[in-house]
C-alpha cells in the first residue's frame, strides 16, 4: 500500500515522473487541480473563511505532520492585516533532507502552487520565500492591499528570516503570486 | 526496528491522514491525463524505482522481511486494523479496516474505483524485484495480501480486486468480504 508515513518520498518521486512526461505544465496542472481542486477541497473552505480558517487549517494540518511553525494575523507598519506563516522545520521538506531523497524536481514549489490558486479563489495574494533547506515564510494579504512584504523581522522575532541558518544564498522569492513559474 | 523494518525514518508517530486525500487525487488524475496504461505505469514504477529500497530488503531478507515490513508499515499508518501472519512459505496480511479508505470514506471524498488495485499492482512490481509475488483477494477496504516466493507467477489481473465504487465497506459486512481466490 501506498502510505502517508512516507509521503514526501512519494510525492517528491510523483513529481518528477509527471515533469518527465509533461515538463512545468504538467506539474502545474497537477498541483492546481489534483493538489489544489481535489485533495485540499478542505483546506479552500477554510481559506474561504478569512484568516480564521487559514489559522485553523495550518493549526491542525502543521501538528498533525509534526512542524515548527508560528502563524497567525498580525498587522503591518501600515496597520493592515496580514496573516504570516514562519516555517521553522518544514516536515515536508525535512524528511526528504532526513532520508536522503531528492528526485530531481524543486519540490519545495508544490506549496506554493497549491497554495497559490486556492488563496487566489479565496480573494488572497501570497509573498513567500523558501530557502530549499526546510524553512520558509508566508504573507497572505487581501487580493486588494497592495502592501509589499515586511522586511526581515518587521513582524516578530519569529521571522525564519533572522535564522542563522536561513539559507539566504538559496532563496526562492514568490511575489504576490499564485503561480509556482512566476519565482521572482 | 530490524535492519528490515522501513527504509526512512522521521521523529513523527503516526503519518498524516489527510494526505490519503493527495494520495486518491493524484491517481485520479493520473488516470485522467495518462489513461489507464498511465496510471499503471505509475503505480509499477512507485513499485520499481520509488520503493527500491523496500525490496531491497525483501531481496536480502526474503519473506521474513516482508513481514517485519508490513508491520512497520502499518504501525506508523493512522488508523485501520490489519494483522500479518508468517507461514512457512507465505506471508499473510489481513486487512480488515484499510486505513485509506477508511480515512477517504470518513472525509466523503470520491474514492477511485480502481483505488485498490494499486496494491496490487505496486505491490507486486517491488515484489517482484526482489523474487517475491504478492497476490490480493477482496478490496474495497478490505483485503487479505498473501506474499510468496515467485516462481514464475505472473501478475496478477488487478480487476479481480473489488471495486471502491462498490458499496461501501463496513468492517466484517459480507458483502465485502474476500471474494475467493484470484
Amino acid at each position: 500500500m501506498l502510505g502517508v508515513y512516507d509521503f514526501n518520498g512519494h510525492y517528491d518521486w510523483t513529481f518528477a515522473w509527471l515533469e518527465a512526461r509533461g515538463g512545468d505544465e504538467a506539474l502545474r496542472d497537477y498541483w492546481v487541480n489534483a493538489i489544489s481542486r481535489d485533495s485540499q477541497a478542505h483546506a479552500r473552505m477554510e481559506f474561504a473563511r478569512g484568516f480564521a480558517g487559514m489559522s485553523d487549517y495550518w493549526g491542525h494540518t502543521l501538528a498533525e505532520e509534526g512542524a515548527g511553525y508560528t502563524s497567525g494575523q498580525t498587522e503591518s507598519l501600515s496597520g493592515k492585516p496580514v496573516f504570516r506563516l514562519d516555517m521553522q522545520e518544514c516536515p515536508s521538506k525535512g524528511f526528504l533532507l532526513r532520508n536522503g531523497l531528492d528526485a530531481g524536481t524543486d519540490y519545495c514549489d508544490h506549496c506554493i502552487g497549491w497554495v497559490g490558486p486556492a488563496m487566489a479563489d479565496a480573494g488572497f495574494v501570497v509573498d513567500h520565500e523558501h530557502d530549499h533547506a526546510a524553512h520558509c515564510w508566508w504573507e497572505i494579504r487581501p487580493i486588494d492591499d497592495q502592501t509589499p512584504p515586511s522586511a526581515a523581522g518587521e513582524l516578530g522575532p519569529e521571522d525564519v528570516r533572522l535564522r542563522y541558518d536561513w539559507a539566504a544564498g538559496r532563496v526562492d522569492r514568490f511575489g504576490r503570486t499564485m503561480d509556482p513559474r512566476d519565482n521572482d | 526496528m530490524s535492519t528490515y523494518s522501513l527504509p526512512y525514518t522521521d521523529p513523527k508517530p503516526l503519518g498524516a491522514a489527510d494526505f490519503y486525500y493527495a494520495i486518491n487525487a493524484t491517481f485520479s488524475h493520473v488516470r485522467s491525463r495518462y489513461g489507464a496504461a498511465g496510471l499503471l505505469d505509475y503505480w509499477r514504477g512507485l513499485g520499481r524505482d520509488y520503493q527500491h529500497d523496500v525490496w531491497e530488503r525483501w531481496r536480502v531478507g526474503g519473506l521474513p522481511a516482508v513481514a517485519e515490513y508490513w508491520i512497520a508499515f502499518f504501525g506508523h499508518e493512522p488508523g485501520g486494523s490489519v494483522e500479518v501472519r508468517t507461514d512457512v512459505d507465505a506471508v499473510v496480511l489481513d486487512v480488515r479496516e484499510c486505513p485509506a479508505i477508511s480515512h477517504l470514506r470518513r472525509g466523503d471524498r470520491d474514492i477511485l474505483d480502481i483505488f485498490c488495485h494499486h496494491c496490487a499492482v505496486m505491490g507486486d512490481a517491488a515484489a517482484e524485484q526482489a523474487g517475491l509475488a504478492i497476490r490480493i483477494v477482496g478490496g474495497n477496504g478490505r483485503c487479505v495480501q498473501v506474499c510468496t516466493v515467485r516462481e514464475g507467477t505472473p501478475p496478477q489481473d488487478p480487476r479481480v480486486i473489488s471495486l471502491c465504487a462498490e458499496p461501501a465497506e463496513r468492517p466484517g459486512a459480507e458483502a465485502n468480504a474476500p471474494v475467493g481466490e484470484a
